[in-house]
């Protein structure tokens, strides 16, 4: 019984430390001067991204990955409840290899990008529900929207890419750029 | 006490299965991201009393990541259905009201730590004999991951591909010469409805020399007065701005016509302090849809 109470303290600490880790960033938005027992909140405005990952690819054979893949690119928005965020999404055309000597054809299509404006997928693209938001959205013109009560807006990419026939073999690299601004300041 | 013994088991494996589900969750989570940024405040004030400015640049992931900070020019614009949006531009800006030319940042390019803090100054340095009223720009804050490594292909025939994701987060900054106020007149409205949405489209002008800031807000009720729909949103009229509201709604469960309240005012901003507000007229109207 000792054992088990041990354990599972220890278990307890654990989720209490990833707790703490997960949520650190969160409170950090608060500038606080505890010397002076003054405290000024500031509003922010937090962005986060995860790649879109498209493995290994084959020469001549083209791969997709769909916006409701596990794979999909994801970009989390948190910000003030209510205001509205204007978002701007540039992409690229082509990947290139270490030195410019080839370049592989990257395409996204006009629904190749899903929009959580609920903010309950979790920054999971598997886990998104048309009821939530935007479904099969054009990321060349993301809608503008608001931050709903949960303050966060989630955006799930997906792509594909066209490798030659006689696609020089090697790691190719491309950008996205997500821009992202209030349009109520 | 045979029987707890034998639920002890259950509630640890239940209880590790739930743990293990949540790391593997945390796992996912911490592995995705390749790039973040936590920007503070959402807008800067200055004024030609106080010449400097700062705002918060934050990591909030595990790795570090390389921040630029530049200066473009973006003020929100509608289209002809009241959709908004922020275009930003960051050359052959001649707009009267741009502070583009005469903003600086300090520093303007960075690496923050993992889960790091970086405060960015700002400085104005405005041309003599500068008109009175407010001049803008946005802050645009370029992050991306910070050690950047060269993929490298998993086999000899092999193709991969690793796509940086890049975050831009555009600020705004609001420098006030002299005087300000912010006059604001709505010169139409339009409502319609499908089978699925009432919409709203409010045309404003801002007559002020100071951006509106406010909150526009609509309270829909039926020919009963029950109250069909609710939107609102935080509104910032530069100069000439269609907003759309738009609010679900089941047709056939309410009576018509509609009364439509429009309400927009500058109280109710909660991410600017009210030192920084400037304070315009409040505006009412109600208008009816069939």
């Amino acid at each position: 019984m000792y054992k088990f109470c041990k354990s599972t303290q220890g278990l307890t600490v654990l989720i209490a430390a990833l707790v703490i880790m997960v949520c650190a960033p969160m409170a950090q938005a608060q500038d606080i001067a505890n010397g002076s027992a003054t405290a000024t909140v500031l509003a922010a405005l937090t962005v986060t991204a995860g790649t879109l990952v498209f493995g290994s690819v084959y020469q001549g054979v083209s791969k997709a990955i769909t916006n409701d893949n596990a794979a999909a690119g994801v970009f989390s928005i948190t910000g003030a409840s209510g205001a509205g965020v204007s978002m701007y999404m540039q992409l690229p055309d082509y990947v290139s290899i270490t030195g410019d000597s080839d370049r592989m054809v990257i395409s996204f299509s006009a629904t190749d990008c899903n929009i959580d404006t609920a903010g309950v997928s979790s920054g999971d693209p598997t886990a998104f529900l048309a009821a939530n938001g935007y479904a099969d959205d054009n990321p060349h013109n993301l809608p503008t929207t608001n931050f709903d009560a949960a303050s966060s807006i989630e955006i799930f990419l997906g792509g594909t890419v066209l490798p030659t026939i006689d696609q020089t073999a090697g790691a190719y690299t491309g950008d996205i750029i997500l821009t992202v601004a209030y349009d109520g300041t | 006490m045979k029987r707890s013994e034998s639920l002890i088991p259950g509630n640890q494996a239940g209880f590790g299965r739930r743990f293990f589900c949540l790391l593997v969750v945390f796992i996912l989570i911490s592995t995705k991201l390749s790039a973040g940024v936590l920007v503070a405040p959402t807008v800067v004030f200055m004024s030609d009393k106080n010449r400097t400015g700062r705002i918060n640049v934050q990591n909030p992931t595990d790795k570090p990541i390389e921040v630029t900070i530049s200066f473009g020019f973006g003020l929100p614009e509608s289209d002809s259905l009241g959709n908004v949006k922020v275009v930003i531009e960051d050359s052959n800006v001649v707009d009267p009201r741009s502070a583009l030319d005469w903003v600086r940042a300090f520093p303007r390019k960075v690496l923050v730590p993992p889960n790091g803090e970086q405060v960015v100054r700002l400085v104005a340095r405005p041309p003599q004999n500068l008109p009175e009223g407010e001049y803008w720009a946005r802050i645009i804050v370029r992050s991306q991951q910070g050690q950047t490594t060269i993929p490298t292909a998993g086999e000899s025939d092999g193709i991969t591909t690793t796509l940086n994701m890049i975050i831009k987060t555009a600020i705004m900054l609001k420098f006030r010469n002299g005087q300000m106020n912010a006059e604001l007149e709505v010169t139409n409205i339009q409502t319609s409805r499908d089978d699925k949405k009432l919409r709203v489209i409010v045309d404003m002008a801002n007559h002020g020399n100071a951006s509106y800031l406010g909150r526009i807000s609509c309270r829909v009720l039926d020919a009963d007065k029950k109250q069909v729909a609710l939107a609102g949103t935080d509104l910032a009229v530069y100069r000439n701005l269609k907003r759309k509201l738009e609010m679900p709604y089941v047709p056939g469960e309410h009576l018509m016509p509609f009364e439509v309240e429009i309400k927009i005012t500058s109280e109710g901003r909660t991410d600017i302090a009210r030192e920084f507000m400037v304070f315009g007229n409040e505006i009412n109207r109600v208008v009816y849809l069939d």
